[in-house]
């Protein structure tokens, strides 16, 4: 799984978002380092909702605007805690070996 | 932030790049999330901005946000054709010269403008003709339509046919200059082509194809098949 796809879906993960509010969740989980623009967010949802990981929550005209707001479906969340705990095994077998080492983790 | 009409009008341009089916989803919605990102005061739409609207435009015309990795595979393989199909006209006038050299040069070759009229001028017009075929079919593809498979595979068999031909005339009197990479060029786009062509029929993508047509049958007013 890409950190992109990664990171939207850890923004939905505590409930549903708007595109611009996804943009903001992810901006503030990554400490600021990615900034997902709108046509790569919109090519990420296009693509997890047609692989069935998120769904359209509800809609509503803000300022005369449409936003839409999307949540994970019961696939998107098993997909994104398989994703969470291989990352996690990953870092913990990496900080076990540094540490010895003395590496300051 | 709202941002300026002259803003929105910019970038309802960019926007235009995306297939019409996607814009009427979800255009509004997209010119929003742009409008709301944008700095305040600003009047046009970035560099940065405008090329990640374009890259994602280029994904959705060539299906590669939703088809499966086998097809997007087989799509990138066909937009390398194209890329390899304008290559070769590229190499065709970057040498002309020198070919031309070598080729007045042999007593046994025929009037140059009947080499020109014969080899040269196939290549030029062909080339884009032969470019656009590629990325239409890797569109095709790439959106799932039923027909693009054997429509792929009916192309990818003319390139079997025009390598068969080129070997057949190389060992021939007519052979063209050794500094001319018609063969080996026609093979890579042979091989690039035999590979999309495993791939479009790969067990993990014939499903792609299946369920886009169920989803256009239940939608026909959908034209782009989104």
């Amino acid at each position: 799984m890409q950190e992109a796809t990664f990171l939207i879906l850890t923004a939905l993960a505590d409930g549903s978002q708007h595109g611009y509010g996804i943009i903001t969740e992810v901006q503030e989980i990554s400490g600021g380092r990615v900034r997902l623009r709108a046509g790569t967010l919109y090519t990420a949802l296009d693509r997890l909702r047609a692989d069935g990981l998120i769904e359209v929550d509800r809609q509503e005209i803000v300022a005369g605007r449409l936003r839409r707001y999307y949540r994970l479906t019961p696939e998107g969340t098993r997909r994104l805690a398989a994703e969470a705990a291989r990352l996690q095994a990953n870092a913990r077998a990496a900080l076990t070996r540094l540490t010895p080492s003395g590496v300051e983790t | 932030m709202t941002g300026s009409p002259k803003l929105e009008r910019r970038y309802r341009r960019v926007l235009a790049c995306y297939p019409k089916a996607f814009r009427r989803e979800s255009g509004e919605e997209i010119l929003a999330v742009l409008l709301a990102t944008a700095a305040e005061g600003q009047r046009r739409a970035g560099l940065a901005e405008s090329v990640d609207l374009i890259r994602g435009a280029i994904k959705m015309h060539l299906g590669l946000s939703r088809s499966p990795r086998p097809v997007r595979n087989a799509v990138r393989l066909m937009c390398a054709g194209a890329v390899l199909t304008l290559a070769a006209l590229v190499t065709v006038l970057v040498t002309l010269s020198r070919v031309r050299a070598g080729y007045v040069q042999d007593p046994d070759a025929g009037p140059w403008h009947t080499f020109v009229l014969t080899q040269i001028v196939p290549v030029l017009a062909g080339a884009p003709v032969g470019a656009g075929v590629w990325l239409w079919l890797a569109g095709a593809n790439g959106r799932g339509y039923s027909w693009a498979r054997p429509a792929f595979t009916a192309f990818a068999g003319l390139l079997t046919t025009g390598l068969l031909i080129g070997f057949g005339e190389g060992g021939g009197e007519d052979a063209l200059p050794s500094t001319w990479p018609d063969e080996t060029a026609a093979a890579v786009l042979w091989l690039v082509g035999l590979v999309a062509v495993v791939l479009i029929y790969s067990e993990a993508a014939s499903p792609y194809y299946q369920r886009r047509a169920a989803t256009r049958a239940a939608t026909p007013a959908n034209g782009t098949g989104r």
